[in-house]
């Protein structure tokens, strides 16, 4: 990649792709899956199942009993999780580099036979926990809901992205068994995941274990394709803007804009401009909204890039003080038609490169942000070795694609509005698009 | 219902032989201004990470300018003698340089994530930021009306709402600990320029302070770029006052704080105790990882995984105050939220675990898997430049050896189950424990008083 890793890759027989990368730093080795499967491919009534089931795949297999998956890594000296986005779910295993084979092995074995353990004690359990889930991070913190709020208006009823991954609790509820069971037959195939091996690693002998453990595994076709989800037909009733009142601690405007799909060079390009407009303390929106005018305490723009839908710039505004709506509103807008009528600096786009580099290597400073990033490519792209190349694409994007971009998508008429205005209703801290099996920990200070 | 598999079995893998790994040691030195500098070379680390501990303790701060080590600390990346605060926070990004800054009980950190490429300048910034900081009045003023709405965002955030109530609750209102870090509405409204440079010229200083740096530094000359950085940094010579002795109340009790319509109750439940300079540190972080760090751990192995009350309940060690003369504590403390039905049944299991735990004490086998994770997981939690800089910075902080991390992990391989149940059974005794719970008091507050636990009062968020 950026300090040119190499990479090898392999195709088991029943179709498992596989992604070794050698790095003997430290003693460590990064085991990431990726299934190509996310909150997109649910169906109505259905939604949360995908992430639902993740944690299902947490609750024992053929030969592990329990909270074994845990157990064991834990007891290896490793640490791991799982995620689910719209696109995707992902599972991850860092191990001290001789305990890699444990992680192979307890992969492939729910990969293989998680439903020998499967049952509805299980299942009552976790649809439980991921309720709490939904409640800690979502229903019981102010703004929570907003994630949820703004992606349904960004894309409407119907669209497959309209869902975001912790689905409703009144189809958490309705999940059953069947349902489980179906999901893990139509979506968990080896032919459905990449492994990526990553880090102190053999790779001769990295390879031989994952043969032996996977290479039995039956691949198969059932895998039902999400629906398209590339663009996105609005009809004219469906609402582009909500105002919210409730038990919230300040006013807040939050946008979300279509922007174009990620893999392509306009989405680095919008990557780009929306550093530029809302990154860090140096960034437009920031020098004029909290230290010019004063209207909010925190406005700052990021990119949720997407490969099977429009990505979405999301911008987030707190207000400051008496500072209203209207103000903060009116304030983005000019900055907005001003950055499309100018273009970036030639010092903003420096400054939005060293930003968007060191972000880079943070994410590839560690061997399981390294194994993550080969299976995005890999599941997304179809080539992990594009892992190589990606910070050179986005550095190579001029001013004037930055500027083509601005003016083309980041403007009213393609962009979904919520407001917030703090007053009695329902109680509703801004959450990310991944929901994850457990909890990650936080210091606890006055 | 079994379905049949048709993949082939095989038995769980053996572990390979472990490479050896030992926690980073760093090379102590001291610059012709008194600052001290732990340097600590990782090569091939692309990210190098710098922390600047400085010697300023909140019991310092005036009493009603509370909050000023906060606003000094976010005033220091607002400009410099040679570059206004839009120029600073540019030029930052341009060197793709992250700078933090943060007030604590003990010291005030700056924290510097930059490429190794772009060391020099990374460094030169922070050095100018702490060294020639311009402190403009405008932004002071801004910084101040941005900490009065961050005040109402933590009163409304439950976690947040949890802890200062706790601090409150548990140290007396003449410790400094009871009040929030970062100020109250009415000590922060009182802080001006005059507050922060006051305060900056009395405590900011090289003499007290030690830069910790950490990374691959094969590309430059190490001593060159301090002196040219941070060596430029002058002051008046300045002794360390050592922090007053920790004291909590810890006679058993629960706090409501009513949030009407809360769908989960947050709980944090502890007291205080040892700290990293007390020989049962490394005893009580594993009993306390069996008690609950992990979702296999006692607690979530009941309220997560059996009863599904939440989505994950923790229980920590955390150090408040320490320093040499070993008067400091940790707090010790289990949190989480449970859906708001089940916030009397989940303490009560909570206490029935612990009660166990007091009664039976810990197995081996729970004892043996703690080793290995917590001695396991360092070659991976110290993976990065930036987690090693924040443990030998932490050290420093708390001031415990260069070798302390190290020597952890050795005790921790060799603590006894006896001495783990003996620790987490002392740091966690059921009957002195304050509990706080941030819910909806109409629905909570009449089951839990017939808990036994103590006193149950409410108060108005």
């Amino acid at each position: 990649m950026a300090q040119g890793f190499t990479i090898s890759e392999h195709t088991l027989a029943n179709g498992l792709r596989v992604v070794l990368s050698e790095d003997h730093l430290t003693p460590v080795a990064a085991v990431c899956l990726w299934y190509d499967v996310g909150s997109r491919h649910e169906v109505s009534g259905r939604t949360g199942l995908a992430h639902l089931f993740e944690h299902l795949m947490f609750q024992g297999s053929g030969q592990v009993k329990g909270n074994g998956h845990f157990e064991l890594v834990q007891g290896a000296g490793g640490s791991l999780n799982g995620t689910t986005s719209f696109e995707r779910t992902n599972y991850f295993e860092t191990m001290p580099a001789h305990q890699l084979e444990l992680a192979l092995w307890l992969e492939a074995d729910r990969m293989g036979s998680l439903l020998e353990a499967l049952d509805q004690e299980s299942l009552d359990n976790q649809r439980a926990v991921v309720k709490n889930e939904r409640r800690q991070r979502y229903d019981n913190v102010p703004y929570g809901t907003a994630f949820e709020r703004l992606t349904a208006m960004a894309f409407p009823d119907g669209h497959p992205y309209h869902h975001t991954p912790i689905g409703s609790m009144a189809d958490l509820d309705a999940a059953t068994l069947g349902d489980a069971q179906d999901f893990f037959r139509t979506y968990y195939a080896p032919n459905n995941a990449v492994l990526a091996v990553v880090g102190d690693i053999d790779p001769e002998q990295t390879l031989a274990w994952v043969q032996k453990y996977f290479g039995s595994i039956p691949g198969h076709d059932g895998k039902r394709p999400p629906r398209d989800g590339s663009t996105v037909v609005r009809s004219s009733e469906a609402p582009l803007r909500e105002h919210v009142v409730a038990e919230v601690p300040s006013r807040a405007v939050m946008q979300a804009y279509l922007l174009p799909l990620d893999g392509t060079r306009e989405s680095d390009a919008a990557d780009l401009a929306l550093t530029i407009l809302g990154s860090g303390e140096s960034s437009r929106l920031y020098n004029r909204l909290v230290r010019h005018d004063r209207l909010a305490v925190t406005a700052g723009f990021g990119l949720l890039r997407l490969s099977g839908a429009p990505s979405l710039g999301w911008l987030d505004a707190k207000t400051s003080g008496e500072a209203t709506v209207e103000a903060v509103e009116a304030a983005i807008d000019q900055e907005l038609t001003r950055f499309a009528a100018e273009g970036p600096t030639a010092k903003e786009l420096e400054r939005a490169q060293a930003q968007i580099e060191r972000e880079w290597l943070d994410r590839l400073d560690t061997v399981s942000g390294r194994a993550d990033e080969l299976c995005r490519y890999a599941v997304l792209f179809g080539d992990p070795k594009l892992a190589d190349t990606a910070l050179s694409r986005v550095l190579d994007v001029t001013a004037e694609e930055i500027q083509a971009v601005a003016q083309k998508y980041l403007t009213p008429d393609n962009r979904a509005v919520l407001t917030y205005e703090p007053g009695a209703g329902a109680a509703a801290d801004e959450q990310t698009a991944d929901d994850r099996t457990a909890d990650e920990d936080e210091e606890v200070q006055a | 219902m079994t379905i049949a598999s048709t993949m082939t079995f095989h038995p769980r893998p053996e572990p390979g032989q472990p490479t050896p790994w030992n926690f980073p040691a760093p090379t102590r030195s001291a610059l012709p201004n008194g600052l001290t500098v732990l340097r600590c070379d990782r090569p091939g680390q692309a990210l190098v990470a710098a922390e600047l501990v400085l010697d300023v303790p909140l019991a310092a701060e005036p009493r009603e300018q509370e909050g000023v080590s906060t606003i000094l600390a976010r005033a220091f990346s607002e400009g410099t003698e040679s570059l206004t605060a839009e120029e600073f926070a540019g030029e930052l990004e341009r060197a793709g340089a992250n700078l933090d800054a943060h007030a604590d009980h003990t010291v005030l950190r700056l924290s510097l994530e930059v490429p190794a490429s772009r060391l020099e300048r990374g460094l030169a910034l922070m050095a100018d930021a702490v060294r020639a900081p311009a402190f403009p009045e405008h932004e002071i003023e801004r910084l101040v009306a941005n900490r009065l709405d961050e005040i109402v965002h933590e009163q409304a955030n439950p976690a947040r709402r949890a802890a200062l109530a706790f601090y409150s609750e548990l140290f007396d209102q003449s410790d400094r600990l009871s009040r929030p870090r970062s100020g109250s509405a009415e000590t922060v409204e009182a802080i001006d320029r005059a507050a922060v440079t006051t305060f900056y010229a009395a405590h900011v200083r090289p003499a007290t302070g030690t830069l910790v740096v950490v990374g691959d530094f094969s590309g430059v000359d190490f001593d060159a770029v301090l002196a040219a950085t941070i060596g430029r940094w002058t002051g008046t010579p300045g002794a360390h006052v050592p922090a007053a002795p920790v004291r909590g109340n810890d006679t058993g009790r629960v706090v409501i704080v009513d949030r009407p319509g809360s769908v989960q109750t947050q709980l944090l439940i502890g007291r205080i105790g040892p700290d990293r300079h007390d020989d049962t540190w490394a005893a009580q972080i594993l009993g306390t990882y069996c008690l609950g760090g992990t979702l296999t751990s006692r607690l979530d192995r009941v309220l997560r995984e059996e009863k599904g009350y939440t989505y994950g309940v923790r229980a920590f060690a955390q150090p408040l105050r320490s320093g040499a003369d070993g008067q400091g504590r940790a707090l010790l403390a289990i949190s989480g939220s449970v859906d708001t039905e089940s916030t009397a049944p989940a303490l009560a299991d909570t206490w029935q675990i612990l009660r166990t735990l007091a009664a039976e004490g810990l197995t081996d086998e729970e004892r043996d898997i703690a080793v290995q994770n917590l001695v396991g997981v360092a070659p991976l939690r110290y993976e990065t430049a930036s987690a090693v800089c924040a443990t030998l910075a932490d050290q420093v902080e708390q001031e415990l050896p260069d070798n302390y991390q190290a020597e952890v992990y050795r005790q921790l391989a060799e603590t006894t189950t006896a001495a783990a149940t003996d620790a987490v059974v002392a740091a966690f005794p059921p009957d002195r424990l304050v509990a706080v719970l941030v819910g909806d008091a109409s629905v909570i507050a009449a089951p839990l008083k017939d808990l036994g636990i103590g006193e149950v009062t409410v108060v108005s968020a």
